[in-house]
């Protein structure tokens, strides 16, 4: 088929209607050119598809550096050159769209039909692609690549990495965090949930309201916010420090709370932070799959003569089941990302150092792209199943609807 | 069928990307005509020569940038030159990237050395002996600034170096930090004079803890650079203790990071920094309080630090109400060297190097001769923030007192050294020394800091 088109020299372009059917495939319907019922080529159509394509892309193109170029065309404003950019942008997607239509549509039926979709996700793919695919093949080759990914070094990034006694700290430190925040985070929301179900209708929204709250901030505005929290002042000057101001009212001496590794109390601190930011999210999701429980099971479980525990743990845990694993999953995914938190507040002294910020100080602190790369990579080993399994999840959650 | 169907997309795939591609017709104007070549032996970059434009890179924005135009105004309407100075905080690495592709500035300031020499050596700078009078320079100039910039051996290490031995950049702006500053009423009622030996340092250290006061102000957060603190007390004492020459060693690490003459110098500043009731508050209070804060408890009312060692920029630092009364609320000393001696002690501190990148411009020629001579910086000096390189600068223009005297001790040094943690490669500088010394005020010994530090410098 590939070549039937391909192969045929332009002066044979037919003009509208034309009889020949490409590649024996059935007779065209005589009238209807450029139909996509139609299994004949239209050459007009397909010519000024291209052009139009090729035309827009150059045009726009042009544009674009024009405006970046030569401002003062534009008469140096900034306004006009954003409302210009935003109409070309804009305008230059229609068009080319319009033209890919007609290009696609120019094509034999049966072609037609089927590149169709792949046309119109063409662009969607190509983002993915160049913003996804391409980085993440780049990462893994340059892990393999020296400090400014010059040369090829074998495996020694990887060898240097896994010797690092920082990187031994941040993997220990990551699979604390796993254990404790998804858990205690999904625990929490649904003990939110649960109790906020039984109060008022108005109660439930303003307590539902505030637990959400923290989600609406950036992990950096919230460890901000957190690190005054923490905040450490000596004995002779008054506390700023929220949790040394309640600790020195019980009679406590200051202490400087992200210093203290002992038991990883400081690593427990910045968990805080985390699941604080995240029991909101768990809460509204559990709490709509908890009202999602049909009222019969739950009347029938206490005719049977059920106590309202074991309603909770036999009738509504297992019918939300599926909430509480996409939850799980999604927390657990943040955590294996987790970077924010522990940039802001201890960069990864006393012990607390995780992969990301390790992954980060090693590329923008020291320069080594390369050992930075092998980071991302073992980072990216890690959430890999995490991602399959949660895909797997959410299609078998959705073949169940 | 597939796979005809695949092939057909990723023709597409292939072809959208080329169109994209071939739409360059545009050419950036800025650009000119690249590949012209300058006149044989000269340094040039792409930009016209002749044209009244002369384009400078620096790293300072803000009230700075702003000041050093005030500081130019009155040279370009002299000349007729229109100096564009466009600023970026990443100078180090930007500044290596429009080299690399071409596009390098007619000047470029370099914050220190390293850099600088990086690129002369590649060529790509004008040495300076071709356009500057070096014997004036050395007569007036702070020792040990233009001698930096010397090209020698090879420090791209390719084996080819032509112009070795030559000088390349010229200073603009001195940085001190060899400065110990004291809450002056307090310090006048407590009758306390200021040393002249580094023993007298410590002498003045007990005398002030014998009066119940805590003698020094010491703070070192700032969140991810907690630690430059630290390792700017270290040079000091390496550079007060043995010296300019062994301090270039070390920075340079022609000897290793832990030589037994480095971690003496841990071990000295540990009388201070490592001691009960010497700093205020302790450790904990040392690592978790921000280092602009550092002197609040010195103008408490009694006063409950006294000394801090810190560089000129510690001036912006101070509470508004001491800034508004600077002369009276603050007083100086330059850190004291190990044996008083006629001339000043070596200081710690750094230059803006200015670099001509344009070899054969003449407006751009003209502009580094400007801002290399001791006639340029009256009115950034007035604004404040700012210190002459050259001995021989108009000291009226100083806008107090601390700044004159600050000025003064520079001014007076035997020599002045480079701050060592922005010489040394990056994850040591601002790496691994950084965290070095939080480890090692919080207990760790001279001994394993040094040596876990030289452990991480790159081979």
């Amino acid at each position: 088929m590939t070549a039937g088109i391909d192969d045929r020299p332009d002066s044979e372009a037919p003009d509208a209607g034309d009889p020949l059917p490409p590649d024996g495939m059935a007779p065209p319907t005589p009238g209807e050119p450029g139909s996509p019922d139609t299994d004949a080529a239209v050459w007009p159509k397909v010519l000024v598809g291209l052009l139009g394509m090729a035309l827009v892309v150059w045009g726009v193109g042009n544009l674009f550096l024009a405006l970046a170029y030569y401002p003062e065309w534009f008469a140096n404003s900034k306004i006009l050159i954003g409302l210009i950019a935003l109409v070309a942008g804009v305008g230059g997607a229609y068009a080319l769209f319009f033209f890919l239509n007609m290009f696609v549509e120019g094509l034999p039926g049966r072609l037609s039909r089927g590149v169709m979709p792949y046309a119109f996700l063409l662009p969607g793919f190509g983002l993915i692609t160049m913003m996804l695919l391409y980085p993440t093949v780049q990462t893994i080759n340059y892990s393999f690549a020296n400090r400014d990914a010059t040369e090829y070094v074998g495996l020694e990034n990887y060898r240097t990495v896994f010797g690092l006694s920082e990187f031994h700290e941040a993997i220990f430190n990551n699979i604390l965090w796993l254990i404790i925040v998804p858990a205690t985070t999904v625990f929490l929301g649904v003990i939110v949930a649960v109790l906020a179900d039984k109060l008022s209708a108005q109660s439930e929204k303003t307590g539902k309201m505030v637990i959400f709250l923290p989600m609406a901030i950036s992990f950096v505005g919230a460890s901000t916010i957190w690190l005054l929290v923490y905040q450490y002042d000596p004995p002779n000057e008054d506390p700023t420090g929220l949790l040394n101001a309640v600790w020195r009212a019980f009679g406590g001496e200051p202490q400087s709370w992200l210093q203290i590794s002992t038991g990883r109390l400081n690593s427990i601190l910045l968990m805080v932070i985390l699941i604080w930011l995240q029991v909101g999210f768990a809460m509204i999701l559990l709490s709509s799959a908890i009202k999602g429980v049909p009222e019969d099971t739950i009347e029938a479980a206490r005719i049977d003569g059920a106590t309202e525990f074991q309603i909770f743990t036999k009738v509504v845990i297992p019918q939300i089941k599926g909430t509480i694993i996409t939850v799980f999953i999604t927390v657990v995914i943040l955590v294996l990302k987790v970077f924010d938190i522990v940039y802001v507040l201890t960069d990864g002294r006393d012990k607390t150092q995780v992969i990301a910020n390790l992954f980060f100080a090693k590329l923008f602190r020291d320069s080594q792209s390369g050992q930075a790369s092998a980071i991302v990579v073992v980072l990216l080993v890690a959430v890999t199943p995490v991602l399959i399994y949660q895909v797997r999840h959410f299609r078998r959650e959705e073949l169940g609807r | 069928m597939a796979q005809g169907k695949r092939r057909r997309l990723v023709a597409v795939g292939v072809v959208l990307p080329l169109a994209l591609a071939l739409t360059g017709c545009l050419q950036d104007p800025d650009k000119g005509g690249s590949g012209g070549g300058g006149t044989a032996g000269f340094a040039d970059n792409s930009s016209a020569d002749g044209d009244g434009t002369v384009t400078i890179l620096g790293a300072y924005g803000g009230d700075e940038k702003a000041n050093f135009e005030k500081a130019l105004t009155k040279f370009e309407d002299e000349s007729g030159i229109d100096i564009e100075y466009t600023e970026d905080t990443d100078f180090t690495t930007t500044i290596k990237t429009r080299v690399a592709a071409g596009d390098a500035p007619d000047i470029g300031f370099f914050p220190q050395p390293g850099g600088l020499l990086e690129l002369a050596a590649q060529g790509k700078i004008q040495p300076i002996d071709t356009f500057l009078d070096i014997g004036t320079l050395e007569q007036t100039l702070v020792p040990g600034l233009l001698e930096s910039t010397r090209l020698t051996g090879d420090p791209t290490g390719d084996g080819a170096v032509d112009g070795a031995g030559r000088m390349y950049g010229a200073p603009m702006r001195l940085a001190n930090k060899s400065i110990v500053w004291y809450p002056k009423q307090a310090w006048d009622a407590a009758g306390l004079k200021a040393p002249t030996t580094l023993q007298g340092l410590f002498e003045l250290t007990d005398q002030i803890k014998g009066t119940g006061i805590t003698p020094w102000c010491m703070a070192w957060n700032a969140d991810q650079a907690t630690g430059w603190v630290g390792t700017d007390w270290i040079e000091q004492f390496v550079l007060s203790m043995v010296g300019p020459d062994v301090y270039n060693q070390w920075t340079s690490h022609e000897i290793p990071f832990d030589d037994p003459q480095i971690v003496a110098a841990f071990d000295e500043f540990a009388k201070i920094a490592k001691t009960d009731g010497v700093v205020y508050g302790g450790v904990q209070t040392v690592v978790n309080t921000q280092v602009a804060e550092s002197m609040v408890p010195a103008f408490r009312d009694p006063a409950e630090c006294m000394l801090e060692r810190q560089g000129s920029f510690e001036i912006s630092f101070l509470p508004a109400k001491i800034q508004a009364d600077l002369d009276n609320q603050v007083g100086t000393f330059p850190f004291p060297a190990v044996e008083a001696s006629a001339e000043a002690p070596p200081i710690l501190g750094g230059a803006d190097l200015a670099a001509l990148f344009n070899g054969d411009d003449e407006d751009a020629i003209k502009v580094m001769q400007f801002l290399t001579s001791d006639q340029f910086g009256a009115e950034w000096a007035q604004a404040g923030g700012w210190l002459s390189p050259h001995k021989t600068f108009d000291a009226s223009n100083y806008p107090n007192q601390t700044t004159k005297d600050i000025a003064e001790a520079a001014a007076n040094a035997s020599e002045v050294v480079f701050d060592g943690s922005d010489v040394m490669p990056k994850e040591v500088g601002s790496g691994t020394f950084w965290t070095g010394m939080v480890s090692w005020i919080q207990g760790e010994s001279s001994q394993d800091t040094a040596s876990a530090i030289e452990a991480s410098w790159p081979q």
